[in-house]
């Protein structure tokens, strides 16, 4: 009865003695940077046409060094292995099948076929080496198992969002709802629509609890070698740790309906500093919507000044500080952005980057930077 | 003598009428032949169909979010998904309920009576019923294209909550269930038939350890359908008290389980693997042994495989659903039961090799279409060994990989098995000699379409091409085309195929017993009568030649 106390005191002291999350806030001109990390552009254009944007495909790479997490690493090298001792039963058939194709064909030269029937040692061996290859395969197969379904971690260790990324997953027809289970942050559809990425941090233990809101999914991504369903009224549980940054490509794998083959799934491996950042963005994102929301009216009218001034003062008076100014630019550039490419597309990448990003962004500079007057202004009026 | 044996069959009508109530288990055979012909042409077509949609350029998901952002209308040939989900879940049902499984009942049907030296199955009438009862299925099915909401499209294996949508709304999905049940009923007749033919109406001197090995495999095959047919039955029966009447059998939010009902259908659809493979397993014994002019290497190992893989076919059930969230126990279980398998399996593939081995080996069309199916064979076993594999399963499962591993067995495996079946015993069935020469094409057309098809698709899996997708991302576009262009040759070879059965009919009948001259290799009747056989199969049933089976 001891242990727990002691535990609990060991984990007061870890929390107590890490240092507190230090996230530096970039400069304002890096907004595009953050924009691109965090939501790659996987719609942009380069001057030919073809898709930019994506740096990783969404094929399995058997080749161990190349593995995007430690798990597709393992399963990597227990395939080679598999293939290896299952790899002459293969070839064995083919190879004979040949010979006795070319050797015993009839040529008409009147040889008498053999009359043997069976032969009992032969029957034993042909029997007893599968047997002893499926032994072989059998053990590695069920580290590697055991490996995959069970939680790498304590339960202390999970509970600690440096060591753990804790994620539920819901399926919904058809995309994707993420929650951070540690930053209590949630994505899923972004302003126009389009499934938002999944961002994670490299070398972290991921989590991955999932279920479904409707009929059955599965989340995939090839190159991290996990896969699992969603199924209504259970959670299902997975687990990888990404080793590699980059964007990574995956789609729905269990049939779910008329857009089956259109639930992609993103997801962006950032490092750990850049993970931070992008949780505190995720924390000011539902008061930088306001603000975005007045630049942008749904119905696609003109903002009225007035209320976009006044989003504006409502959201400086509660975050006036350096990462609350960084947030609303980001918000506003990422959900414009989005915006923009679903409305006009024609664009090639260089284009997109600097027209639309920027022209959005300088409007709210300039709101932001007008905006301590307006406050003043409507203080005065208050007194 | 002869005229002291009784006709089983009086004789009532002739021409189409005579077709229509027959219950001769001949023309019954014969029935179920073309019957799965037409339904195996129009499956195939159903599969171009999705091919066509898979190399049209807006197949490509990064195009479809170019077309997006250019405003243009998309190069698709489906417009509507719903409508591809729709030919995905018929083109799988038709090839399954409707041309592999009644595929072997038709030889089986045929062929069976004869090599036991039976006059006909133990029930007749209730053999054309069980075919008769294909029709409405066939209908139930096809006709669901039509009312509301089309088709069911939630896949041949109708995972609820997904077969569940739109009830009262979509009858289409009920139209399958129920066309499903026909189709189920029309198993079950014909298990209960064909175990009873077995056990009871083998000529004399026909031991169970004499019996050939078709027979034997429909034997076994027949007590997997009885067995396990009714859990589909039980399965799809869920799904349709949860449309219809309200209960809540897989309705997660009222205290169902969705994952129930899929143990469930794979209980019976695992089984079902082996009902689509197992009779061809018996008969390619018979197609080797014959051109090879050599008896079968191991008929008692032979046998007991075929034993082992029915029992063992029921054990193995949750290797399609690793990805469901089970105990890591049940996984390794299911794992290591479903490696086992390739023991008895691989006993076959070794003893087909050993039947060949010292032969003096006749390449006729047959034997050409054998030895093509241990080379696919082997592949799609290969491919069966890695999904066995947890952890390797976690990436293939669902996605192109299984894809190619099942049509590797099914069209490499069952369907270059019934062409072989169909050259072999073509001049019994028919009285008339199918052509050699068409034959070499016809094989070599669907050998290299095979080959190419599904090798693709076991790399497209690999790669991470996810299953029953309309779109795909652009780098497996290439390997799409190369299945396409594949898929082409197998259907041209299906074609010639058909092609030479229709006009066989205008060639000169057979004259001999045995045209192959394999009789002296093969421990059954249906070579000691003539082509066709007449009503009655024998006047009287010749003796069996003894052979030595000791080990």
């Amino acid at each position: 009865m001891i242990r727990l106390p002691l535990a609990l005191l060991a984990l007061f002291a870890l929390v107590l003695a890490a240092p507190a999350s230090e996230v530096t806030v970039p400069a304002t001109s890096t907004v595009d940077t953050y924009v691109q990390r965090f939501n790659p552009d996987f719609l942009a254009l380069d001057g030919k046409r073809a898709v930019t944007g994506v740096e990783h495909t969404p094929i399995f790479d058997f080749t161990p060094g190349n593995a995007a997490t430690d798990v597709a690493k393992d399963v990597a090298h227990n395939t080679w292995f598999s293939v290896l001792v299952f790899l002459p039963f293969l070839i064995l058939p083919q190879v004979l099948l040949l010979v006795v194709i070319f050797r015993f064909r009839d040529r008409g030269d009147g040889r008498k076929p053999a009359t043997f029937t069976h032969h009992l040692k032969l029957e034993i061996i042909w029997t007893a080496i599968p047997v002893l290859a499926l032994v072989v395969v059998a053990v590695p197969a069920w580290t590697l198992l055991t490996k995959m379904d069970h939680p790498p971690l304590s339960n202390e260790a999970r509970q600690d969002p440096k060591q753990c990324t804790v994620v539920s997953v819901y399926g919904r027809q058809f995309f994707w709802e993420y929650r951070y289970n540690h930053e209590g942050s949630e994505i899923g559809l972004d302003a126009a629509q389009s499934q938002e990425p999944l961002v994670l941090a490299k070398d972290r233990v991921t989590e991955l609890h999932l279920t479904s809101k409707d009929v059955n999914h599965a989340w995939w991504i090839p190159a991290f070698a996990v896969k699992k369903d969603c199924i209504a009224g259970r959670s299902t549980f997975t687990w990888f740790r990404p080793v590699k940054t980059g964007a990574f490509k995956g789609q729905c794998v269990e049939l779910c309906g008329r857009d089956h083959g259109l639930m992609v799934i993103y997801c962006v491996v950032v490092d750990a500093q850049d993970y931070d950042l992008y949780h505190v963005l995720q924390s000011y994102r539902s008061a930088a919507t306001k603000v975005v929301n007045a630049l942008h009216p749904a119905d696609g009218s003109t903002p009225a000044e007035a209320e976009v001034t006044a989003a504006v003062t409502a959201y400086l008076a509660k975050h006036d500080d350096a990462m609350g100014r960084f947030a609303a630019r980001y918000w506003t550039a990422s959900t414009l952005a989005s915006l923009e490419r679903k409305r006009q597309g024609n664009l090639t990448q260089e284009q997109f980057r600097s027209t639309i990003a920027a022209a959005c962004r300088q409007r709210l500079d300039s709101l932001l930077a007008a905006a301590p007057a307006a406050q003043a202004a409507s203080a005065a009026a208050v007194l | 003598m002869s005229a002291a044996l009784p006709h089983p069959e009086i004789k009532r009508y002739s021409g189409v009428l005579d077709w229509l109530t027959t219950i001769d288990h001949k023309k019954i055979g014969l029935m179920y032949f073309w019957f799965v012909l037409v339904m195996g042409i129009i499956g195939g077509a159903m599969a171009g169909l999705i091919r066509w949609q898979l190399v049209m350029p807006d197949a490509v998901i990064e195009n479809i979010q170019a077309a997006h952002l250019e405003g243009r209308s998309l190069r698709t040939f489906f417009s509507d998904y719903h409508l591809y989900n729709q030919i995905v879940t018929m083109h799988a049902s038709v090839m399954i309920f409707f041309t592999i499984i009644p595929g072997f009942v038709a030889f089986a049907n045929y062929i069976v009576p004869l090599m036991i030296g039976a006059r006909d199955m133990a029930f007749p009438k209730m053999n054309a019923f069980g075919f008769w009862l294909l029709i409405p299925s066939a209908i139930l099915m096809f006709a669901s294209f039509f009312v509301q909401g089309g088709a069911a499209a939630s896949g041949w294996t109708a995972y609820p909550p997904l077969s569940l949508a739109g009830a009262g709304s979509n009858p289409g999905q009920d139209m399958w269930i129920m066309g499903v049940h026909l189709a189920g009923v029309s198993s079950i007749l014909a298990a209960i038939n064909f175990i009873v033919t077995i056990a009871n109406m083998r000529a004399p001197g026909m031991t169970w350890m004499r019996l050939p090995l078709f027979a034997w495999a429909t034997f076994f095959v027949s007590i997997i359908m009885l067995v396990a047919t009714p859990v589909l039955a039980a399965a799809v029966t869920m799904v349709l008290m949860d449309r219809n009447f309200g209960t809540s059998f897989t309705v997660a939010s009222q205290g169902g389980d969705p994952v129930l009902y899929q143990h469930i259908f794979w209980v019976y659809s695992h089984p079902a693997v082996y009902i689509m493979i197992l009779p061809g397993f018996g008969a390619i014994s018979h197609v080797f042994a014959a051109f090879s002019q050599k008896r079968i290497f191991g008929y008692v190992g032979m046998v007991w495989a075929l034993g082992l893989i029915t029992g063992m076919g029921f054990m193995v059930w949750a290797h399609h659903m690793f990805t469901v969230g089970m105990p890591v126990w049940a996984q390794a279980y299911f794992m290591y039961a479903s490696l086992l398998i390739g023991v008895p399996t691989g006993i076959k593939v070794f003893s087909w090799l050993a039947t060949m081995w010292g032969g003096t080996i006749r390449f006729t069309a047959a034997m050409k279409f054998a030895c093509g199916f241990i080379s696919t064979f082997v592949i799609g076993g290969f491919g069966g060994l890695i999904l066995a594999l947890v952890a390797q399963d976690y990436s293939l499962q669902d996605t192109y990989f299984v894809v190619g591993h099942f049509h590797m067995v099914l069209v490499g495996g069952s369907v270059m098995l019934l062409f072989a079946m169909t050259y072999y015993w073509w001049p019994k069935m028919s009285g008339r000699m199918l052509n050699e020469r068409l034959g070499t094409w016809v094989f070599w057309l669907m050998f290299i379409g095979v080959m190419l098809t599904f090798m693709t698709m076991h790399v497209s899996g690999v790669m991470g091409m996810a299953r029953r997708v309309p779109v795909y991302y652009a780098d497996f576009k290439l390997l799409n085309h190369i299945t396409t262009g594949g898929y082409a040759l197998t259907m041209l070879s299906s074609l010639l195929f058909a092609y030479d059965l229709v006009v066989s009919y205008f060639r000169p009948k057979v004259t001999e017993n045995d045209p192959w001259k394999v009789n002296d290799v093969q421990q059954s009747f249906e070579w000691a009568t003539s082509c066709p056989p007449p009503v009655y199969n024998f006047e009287q049933v010749p003796p069996i030649p003894v052979v030595d089976r000791a080990l």
